[in-house]
């Protein structure tokens, strides 16, 4: 299973609920959760319990390749239940995508996903993770990011194809001199979508960026809350935009700012907005059909014009 | 190739064009002038189909065929294409990316900055670069007939000359251009095989001479040329 040819990454690849392929390269580690509990018993700290699925994923050296890693569900009621734990230790600058679909629209499938993840100092994360669900499936993701000192984290989170239920929580740990920019990008149709995330400034000078950017259409229900907590002197910044496409859905954006250090700076701005009539029309005289011009406007702002 | 019989057209509830009746042919460019809310831009965008303009008179063809119950999309693929005055913006959406979409992306791309191409459509846009980016739309559609809305509008003069050139440059036998304005310097590069009036949402007068038109209207402004139409009908 390990070491498999033609890959070049480090790599894990789970499909329903069997391990397909662990891929490791010089300087990371790549094991399931619960074979890294057994094999690093400090890995236990980080761990809640006993874990039964997931990854486990440790960056010793600086690479020169992106890690991946995939979690497919790709049988009919599948339940997933996976435990991740990335480290990446000090100095070291890595990016991640990591895959977590459904590979058909009707397989009912029920995906839990807890993850850590652990930049010491100085490290560098870029961690983009890309969603696309089926309209039957179940989805929860809580994912916690601690940052050392210096550390620097930039997470992309993608889902253009969302399940019935959605629950997403993000929580980030900064501690002095880290960066966090995190930008969550949601396509919401006929699903019921509740984001949680939380900036805490722990450290001075730690700063955090939250950019959102959901769409509720087709039925949709989506509740957003956004938070920064600032109990050091650092910065914050919430950017929280809504797009509400149809009258049967919803959008509810919630921004919380919350201040204990007198010498901390974080702001907020929120908006939803809607498609108008007038960019309709517009794209409608260049020959696209009204479904085409929505799809256009609501990829444009989502940001994901690049991939339609 | 177009033909508007008794036109009458309602925005809100309320009567903005009526009994208009226009025929463009193949390989003639039109322009229609008119004061400020005579119903230049309502005329534009009803040929085009907005669905803001409810046509509550008469019908629009186009090469023969009655298009008044066609969708603006369908009218783009028959070959009507139009150019707004205030185009709106698309976030995220790039105007390279857009000339792909929607037609052959390439061939007109030299008519604007790469830096453009590469920007998000509108926003942001100078006026310059909006009447640039407009025209490059409207071209890569492939139309046979453009209707540009005062395309002219906001521009200098060098500007203005660049894009009557590349209008004059596109036209020929197959194809035909309306054009609203209220600019003399455009009416010189473009040279119109007719101008129509339009006062107060009716057509007052049409004319193959658009220079003694367009003097009439800098002397004795638009009314004076609904007595021209008079008078010209009374000796016919």
């Amino acid at each position: 299973m390990k070491n498999a040819k033609n890959v070049k990454n480090a790599n894990y690849l789970q499909v329903d609920n069997e391990i397909k392929q662990i891929v490791e390269r010089n300087g990371v580690v790549v094991l399931s959760s619960r074979e890294a509990w057994e094999k690093f018993g400090w890995s236990r700290k980080w761990f809640v319990g006993k874990p039964e699925q997931g990854y486990f994923i440790w960056v010793k050296k600086q690479i020169d390749f992106p890690l991946t890693a995939c979690a497919t569900i790709a049988s009919p009621k599948v339940s997933q239940n996976l435990t991740n734990l990335l480290i990446v230790e000090k100095n070291i600058k890595i990016r991640a995508n990591v895959v977590c679909n459904a590979v058909r629209n009707d397989l009912c499938g029920r995906h839990e996903a807890f993850g850590k993840l652990v930049l010491k100092d100085n490290a560098r994360l870029e961690y983009n993770h890309f969603h696309k669900w089926g309209e039957g499936d179940f989805v929860g993701a809580d994912y916690e990011f601690m940052l050392g000192r210096n550390a620097v984290l930039k997470y992309s989170y993608e889902n253009l194809f969302t399940p019935k239920n959605l629950s997403l929580k993000t929580d980030v740990y900064s501690q002095k001199n880290s960066s966090a920019n995190l930008s969550l990008v949601i396509n919401g149709a006929n699903s019921n979508i509740r984001i949680r995330d939380n900036v805490f400034l722990k450290g001075e000078n730690a700063s955090g960026i939250v950019r959102l950017r959901l769409v509720g259409r087709k039925d949709s229900r989506i509740n957003a809350k956004s938070s920064i907590t600032a109990e050091a002197a650092g910065n914050g910044h919430l950017d929280c935009q809504g797009l509400l496409v149809d009258d049967d859905s919803s959008v509810k954006l919630t921004p919380e700012l919350i201040s204990k250090n007198k010498g901390a700076s974080i702001t907020h701005e929120a908006s939803i907005g809607r498609v108008n009539d007038e960019q309709m029309d517009y794209l409608r005289t260049r020959g696209l059909t009204e479904r085409e011009a929505i799809d256009l406007i609501v990829s444009g702002f989502l940001g994901a014009n690049k991939r339609f | 190739m177009l033909k508007i019989t008794n036109l009458c057209v309602e925005v809100g509830g309320k009567e903005i064009l009526s009994d208009i009746s226009l025929r463009i042919r193949r390989g003639e460019t039109h322009v229609i002038v008119g004061p400020n809310a005579s119903g230049k831009t309502t005329l534009a965008k009803t040929i085009m189909g907005l669905r803001e303009y409810k046509i509550k008179g008469g019908g629009i063809y186009f090469n023969g065929r009655e298009i008044t119950g066609l969708k603006p999309e369908q009218r783009a693929k028959i070959g009507i294409a139009l150019t707004f005055q205030h185009p709106p913006a698309i976030k995220g959406v790039k105007l390279s990316d857009f000339l792909r979409r929607i037609g052959n992306g390439c061939e007109h791309k030299k008519y604007v900055s790469s830096q453009l191409l590469e920007r998000e459509i509108n926003v942001n846009f100078s006026g310059g670069e909006q009447k640039f980016s407009e025209l490059v739309q409207v071209l890569a559609l492939n139309p046979k007939l453009i209707i540009f809305d005062e395309i002219d509008s906001g521009v200098d003069v060098k500007r203005l000359e660049q894009i009557t050139g590349i209008i004059k440059d596109w036209l020929s036998r197959d194809r035909a251009a309306l054009m609203v304005t209220h600019n003399a310097t455009a009416l010189e590069f473009l040279k119109p095989d007719i101008i129509h009036v339009l006062l107060n949402g009716k057509l007052i007068g049409s004319s193959n001479d658009w220079k003694k038109v367009w003097k009439t209207i800098k002397r004795h402004g638009y009314e004076k040329c609904k007595e021209c139409e008079k008078r010209k009908l009374s000796a016919g």
